[in-house]
């Protein structure tokens, strides 16, 4: 009873919410509340499938449901990103029958990191996607062995583990778990492998079993590559799936020596998006053909990238993650890479969208240093944090003499529309995006 | 004029930019002429505490900052030494918990520590990351800041701050403290970058720094650029909004 209650209420409550426009947790929230058990008494479908991890969980989700969707299952997912317990109860409670039976074939859940253990509770995924950990939202996440311990939490015998094998701490929830229970991703050594670490930390430079001196035999990104621990022996495991092959400047990928697919974003984070999601869903059972061709044709819709025009400047805008270090770092190679003389603009002003925190230290993690190239002339530093913007770049290499440091973003936008007609590239966090954006054409 | 930094653990007890600690330093003291060697240690190496003016550890998370410990265990004596002839010792974050008696981890597991002070560390398994504004007992400013523990620090005979306005003290038992001081070392459980952000601690440093060497004491220390105005503008953001 308490069930059927919990079900009608939770649909009740979406459909007011819809009409209101109202947010996507609520209605769980109501349904926990009636029948606390809820999660675990309703039937779900045979196949469930989550996806964890510091950065990528949105994109990748939306890349298998697109995939398991064309194959022709029918998939059920959160869509809006609500992804801890309430949320996910809304999700399922809105897609279930009166008998407590949810419609679908697949159940696919963008898991929040924290909070996997407790919307896991209930159910146990058939498949668990882990993605990556690392620096994230300290102001929030404590720090990424503290993420880990947590989402270990939420790791059950009887599911299949997705592991990216070139993250060593990632690669650590292996250990306790039934070996033929573990599938791994990884990237062969490739084109934008290099020898050397490049950023301005090491989180892989300890194994992050035994602590002692990690080695690398090449790195992809940050602390993501090819690793062993000499002392322990906790070593990068054979991928099952593996990018054989990697143009990123032509935006071509392969997969197990499969056929080249098309990168529709060229970024080293999207090329473990599709690798991911061509994992698990082959692992779903669906064959290379299908998967294949919906990567090709797939257009990334998350907003991270937005070209507009202000006055003579042709704009683009990249957004990183709120206090990720390691997003912006890969927004600002990839405006290095671009080789056109440009003028950059950097805005800190509100550093986080959903609680407020003055908390800045996460500044001195990001390798500035990416945009000391010759093409990049100008670097404007604007919004609250200008001053704390301006202190940093003061320890990086970059010319004095290319540095502008302002409070007012109207003002930044006001002197580029009059001065100008070279390529602008933004780089800001989501709380600070429209800031710029509601002064510029799209 | 010269003075050489050791810092400590460098590649993993740096939890949020706390590299950033020497490099401020360093360029302070670079601006008044000083000249500046930075050593570094790893587990595997011996530490010159001998010739360390300046000996710094930043934070790292708890399996990190037990490692640290039985690296820095067997130096205990050698490190002693320094503080002994008055070398000034600054451990940030959770490098805070080392210098007292003990820890004890969620799991109820001891941990002995440096012993240079009776206070004794307990991991609570829970963690609210915070921001941080505390009045300083040794100088005359607000300290900013950001905090990100997950234990509570009993028994400190002298804070480094004498109230915390806004973030958690050393214990959650309402005593009003945060950090330790004895002499010229300095503990406080902020994370990151606390020099950059506190101009003052710098300074403070600083005089201690040139004490210490029987240097004569500049009647003003440098003002580097946007460093104070990035200060500000932080402090009047942290006072001006309700905690939490």
């Amino acid at each position: 009873m308490r069930l059927f209650l919990a079900v009608i209420l939770c649909k009740l409550l979406r459909f007011i919410g819809g009409l209101i426009g109202k947010g996507s947790s609520l209605p769980g929230q109501f349904a926990l509340k009636v029948c606390p058990n809820v999660l675990g008494r309703v039937k779900l479908p045979e196949k469930i499938i989550a996806v964890t991890g510091s950065n990528g969980k949105t994109s990748t989700v939306e890349m298998i449901a697109a995939i398991l969707e064309q194959d022709g299952r029918r998939v059920v997912y959160n869509k809006e990103g609500s992804n801890q317990i309430e949320g996910v109860a809304t999700l399922i409670l809105s897609h279930c029958t009166l008998g407590g039976k949810m419609r679908g074939d697949v159940l696919l859940l963008e898991s929040d990191e924290r909070y996997a253990r407790h919307t896991f509770k209930w159910f146990h995924p058939t498949h668990f996607v882990i993605t990556n950990l690392y620096r994230d939202q300290l102001s929030r996440n404590g720090h990424s062995e503290w993420v880990y311990d947590a989402v270990k939490d939420a790791v059950f015998p009887e599911t299949t583990l997705v592991l990216n094998a070139d993250d060593p701490l990632v690669s650590c929830f292996a250990r306790d778990h039934a070996p033929d229970r573990v599938k791994w991703f990884g990237l062969d050594e490739c084109s934008v492998s290099t020898r050397e670490h490049r950023g301005v930390y090491h989180d892989g430079a300890r194994c992050p079993v035994c602590k002692g001196p990690m080695e690398y035999s090449c790195f992809h990104y940050a602390h993501i590559g090819h690793y062993a621990c000499p002392a322990c022996g906790h070593k990068r495991h054979k991928p099952d799936f593996a990018v054989t092959a990697l143009d990123l400047k032509a935006g071509r990928l392969t997969i197990n020596g499969d056929r080249p697919l098309c990168l529709a974003f060229k970024s080293i984070y999207n090329v473990y998006n599709i690798l991911a999601a061509w994992s698990v869903c082959a692992l779903a059972g669906v064959s290379p053909d299908v998967i294949s061709g919906v990567i090709n044709n797939y257009m990334l819709k998350n907003g991270r990238m937005i070209t507009f025009r202000l006055g003579e400047h042709r704009g683009t805008l990249l957004t990183s993650k709120h206090e990720n270090s390691v997003a912006y770092d890969t927004n600002l190679s990839y405006i290095a890479a671009t080789e056109k003389p440009c003028t950059v603009l950097v805005i800190v002003d509100a550093i986080s969208r959903k609680y407020f925190t003055g908390e800045t230290s996460w500044l001195w993690d990001i390798d500035f240093d990416r945009l000391n190239a010759p093409h990049i002339g100008k670097i404007m530093l604007y919004g609250r944090y200008c001053n704390d913007l301006a202190v940093r770049f003061k320890y990086s290499q970059i010319p004095a003499d290319k540095i502008e440091v302002g409070e007012s973003i109207p003002a930044a936008a006001a002197y580029l529309k009059e001065n100008g007609d070279e390529d602008l590239y933004v780089v800001t966090c989501f709380s600070d995006r429209d800031k710029l954006l509601e002064h510029a054409a799209r | 004029m010269e003075l050489t930094i050791l810092h400590l653990y460098p590649d993993c007890m740096s939890l949020y930019g706390e590299y950033a600690n020497v490099a401020v330093l360093r360029r302070h003291l670079e601006a008044m002429r000083v000249s500046v060697r930075v050593d570094t240690a790893l587990f595997e190496d011996t530490p010159d505490f001998s010739r360390a003016d300046f000996i710094y550890m930043g934070a790292g998370a708890e399996r990190t900052q037990k490692a640290a410990l039985s690296a820095l265990l067997p130096h205990r004596e050698a490190l002693k030494a320094a503080v002994d002839r008055g070398a000034v010792v600054l451990f940030t974050g959770s490098a805070m918990e080392l210098l007292g008696a003990s820890i004890t981890g969620a799991d109820g597991r001891v941990w002995p520590c440096l012993g240079f002070a009776d206070f004794t560390t307990r991991e609570t398994g829970n963690r609210s990351p915070e921001d941080v504004v505390a009045r300083a007992s040794l100088w005359e400013s607000f300290v900013v800041g950001f905090m990100n523990k997950c234990s509570e620090t009993f028994g400190v005979a002298a804070p480094l701050f004498d109230q915390v306005e806004r973030g958690p003290g050393n214990a959650g038992d309402g005593s009003p403290g945060e950090g330790y001081v004895d002499g010229n070392v300095f503990a406080t459980h902020l994370t990151g970058p606390i020099l950059v952000k506190n101009p003052d601690f710098t300074d403070f440093l600083i005089r201690r720094l040139f004490q210490l060497k029987g240097w004569q004491q500049p009647e003003q220390l440098p003002v580097l650029p946007y460093e104070r105005e990035a200060y500000e503008v932080t402090l009047k953001e942290l006072t001006s909004r309700a905690g939490g």
